[in-house]
């Protein structure tokens, strides 16, 4: 067994391997599927302050190899997720990392508060980034959290003076230059970023004339966006200290060693999970497949590697 | 407990225009498996198309599972190219059951098009569950889209047909056929068809003061009650969401729980 134990920006795993938020919900259903407790790491679906219902249906479009989706974070609420959901994670020995969102600095630095209070997560990683809620787009218009480096800053100060937990922050991809908020990030005191974040876009039903989702624009997610993924993680790789958890259609070990190559300390698996139930715990078999294949002692030795 | 598994091919026919049955061997499966539930299939390996085909269990044998589907796009086209002998992945079973209540004195089971495919199933379970024989109402848009019609009578279920173009048994909506029935305030519907299909069985079952169970569609992702893509509005709180997954809450549901009017 190659060693597959990284150290996330104080989080302690025993693979880099987590969920995409939104892409395991809370962890039970695909627990049926497979023991849960191997992954490095399970990421909750993004919690916020009271439950939300989320985006009226249609909510799915299905694309080449990836999907668009419009849920609109649909949530039980923190409350409820401190007495039904994380029970449940902490008695199987998950590591949690906790998937916030709200509308304010505030609403964050409670939620981070909360989450580390009852001990039902053990890293916040802030969602700065959904694109399809339209209330957490700032006084600029449609602008995101993670779009504007000055409120990522902000953001991430409330949430770091309220806990003591690891604290990631969630980017966007839909920017110019995806460095720039990673930067304001690690400024800031955030402990690692997580990338990438859905990509936005529009299905159109030429019988109808009429967009697909009830929310007109979704995320793009899937192996469609990998090598755009890729990308936005070597380039923060370049400029960061800190460490950064990749994402974005990664659906087996050879997709996940990409990320790593590019400079990822940890990876998810979202979109992909969906197709296969089992796939997060795979990408972990086939990591250790490669370190053997390749004679790799330590796994960590190959973050940023790219030659 | 639903899984994922790799199941051979037993046999692949049309069995209309556009329409097929797949019969596929899946011993554990076809275990666990209850009519109302659901499987994700995997059309074919590779990336596409990306999301596995949610699919009802037309008939649940000892270690067979039988589909019957329609080519609608891209997904059931590459599916209905496929030939026995060959494997398939699937993934199930998945979602809730039909309940099955034994005080029910008339069980109507209401199909239109495609969406009859659950209730071969459903009328074995109640046949052999309650000792009871279902009637069924076919629909569909004309004559050579009546599905299962052979199944039913063999079962020894009365059936009645509708079809849109009175091609075949009365000229009328499968909601107004159930109406002509005079069910009775013991009996109970259960629907499956084209939403529109469903909200005016739906309303004929409000009209008559009994009891419909709907099997709903949506779009899915995980099937699983993981992504919430598959969600439709609830009048009441289930499980404390009111927007309930049609994949994991469903997809049947007690059609009054459901808020009809984006319908
Ligand atoms: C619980 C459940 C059980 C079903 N059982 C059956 C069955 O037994 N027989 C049968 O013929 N059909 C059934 N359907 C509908 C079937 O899943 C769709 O017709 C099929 O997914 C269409 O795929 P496609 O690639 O051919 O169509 P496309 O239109 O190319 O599909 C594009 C996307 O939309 C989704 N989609 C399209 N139409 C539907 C639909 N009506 N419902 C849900 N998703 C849709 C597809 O899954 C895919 O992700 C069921 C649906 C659900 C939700
Ligand atoms: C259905 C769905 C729901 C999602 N919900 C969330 C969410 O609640 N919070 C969040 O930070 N990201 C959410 N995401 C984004 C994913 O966590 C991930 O960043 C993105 O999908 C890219 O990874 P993938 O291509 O592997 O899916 C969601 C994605 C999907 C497909
Ligand atoms: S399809 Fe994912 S929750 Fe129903």
């Amino acid at each position: 067994m190659a060693n597959l134990a990284v150290n996330i920006g104080g989080l302690k795993m025993k693979n880099p391997v987590t969920v995409g938020s939104g892409t395991f919900a809370y962890g039970q259903e695909y627990d049926r599927y497979f023991d849960i407790s191997k992954l490095g790491a399970v990421t909750t679906k993004s919690l916020s302050l009271e439950p939300r219902a989320g985006n009226k249906p249609p909510r799915l479009v299905e694309t080449p190899a990836g999907m668009l989706n419009a849920i609109g974070l649909q949530n039980v609420g923190i409350e409820a997720y401190l007495r039904d959901k994380a029970p449940f994670l902490r008695e199987k020995g998950c590591t949690i990392i906790g998937n916030i969102y709200g509308k304010s600095p505030e609403d964050y630095a409670e939620l981070a508060k909360r989450l580390d209070e009852a001990g039902a997560a053990d890293a916040i990683e802030a969602n700065l980034s959904c694109p399809n809620v339209h209330d957490a787009r700032t006084a600029r218009g449609c602008t995101l959290v993670a779009q504007v480096p000055e409120l990522v800053q902000e953001y991430t100060r409330a949430i770091k003076a309220a806990t003591k937990l690891p604290v990631f922050v969630k980017l966007t991809p839909n920017i110019i230059d995806i460095a720039e908020p990673a930067l304001a990030a690690e400024e800031a005191g955030a402990d690692g970023v997580a990338l990438i974040n859905t990509l936005l876009g529009i299905g159109i039903n030429p019988e109808t004339r009429k967009p697909i989702l009830s929310n007109i624009v979704g995320g793009l997610s899937g192996p469609a966006i990998r090598p755009v993924a890729v990308k936005m993680v070597w380039d923060c790789a370049k400029v960061l200290k800190i460490p950064i958890i990749g994402m974005g259609g990664i659906g087996n070990a050879s997709d996940a060693m990409q990320f790593i190559l590019a400079g990822a300390t940890g990876v998810a698996v979202g979109s992909c999970s969906f197709r296969q139930p089992d796939a997060a715990i795979k990408v972990v078999e086939g990591l250790n497949d490669y370190c053997e294949r390749h004679n790799v002692e330590n796994l960590t030795q190959l973050i940023g590697k790219l030659e | 407990m639903p899984q994922v598994s790799t199941c051979e091919i037993q046999a692949h026919m049309e069995v209309a225009p556009d329409h097929y049955r797949l019969v596929l061997h899946a011993p554990e499966i076809a275990q666990e498996a209850c009519a109302g539930q659901f499987c994700m299939l995997e059309v074919q390996e590779g990336l596409y198309p990306f999301l596995r085909r949610p699919m009802c269990f037309e008939r649940i044998y000892k270690d067979s599972i039988s589909i019957l589907y329609k080519v609608e796009g891209e997904g059931t086209r590459l599916m209905s190219r496929l030939s026995q002998g060959q494997t398939i992945s699937v993934q199930g079973p998945l979602g809730k059951p039909f309940p099955l209540d034994s005080d029910v004195e008339r069980h109507i089971l209401v199909g239109g098009g495609i969406g009859i495919a659950p209730f071969p199933s459903l009328a074995e379970a109640i046949i052999s569950e309650l000792g009871t024989t279902p009637e069924v109402i076919i629909a569909a848009r004309t004559e050579s889209m009546l599905l299962c019609e052979d199944e039913f009578r063999q079962m020894g279920c009365t059936v009645h047909l509708a079809t849109d173009d009175g091609s075949a048994g009365v000229k009328a909506f499968a909601s107004e056929v159930l109406r002509e029935l005079n069910p009775g305030p013991k009996a109970r519907a259960y629907c499956c068809g084209p939403m529109p299909m469903m909200r005016a069985t739906h309303d004929v079952c409000q009209d008559l003061g009994i009891t419909c169970l709907a099997s709903l569609e949506a779009e899915m992702a995980c099937g699983d009650g993981v992504c919430l893509g598959c969600v439709v509005e609830a009048n009441v709180e289930i499980e404390a969401e009111r927007m309930v997954r049609v994949c994991y809450d469903g997809p049947v549901f007690d059609s009054s729980l459901i808020n009809w009017s984006a319908y």
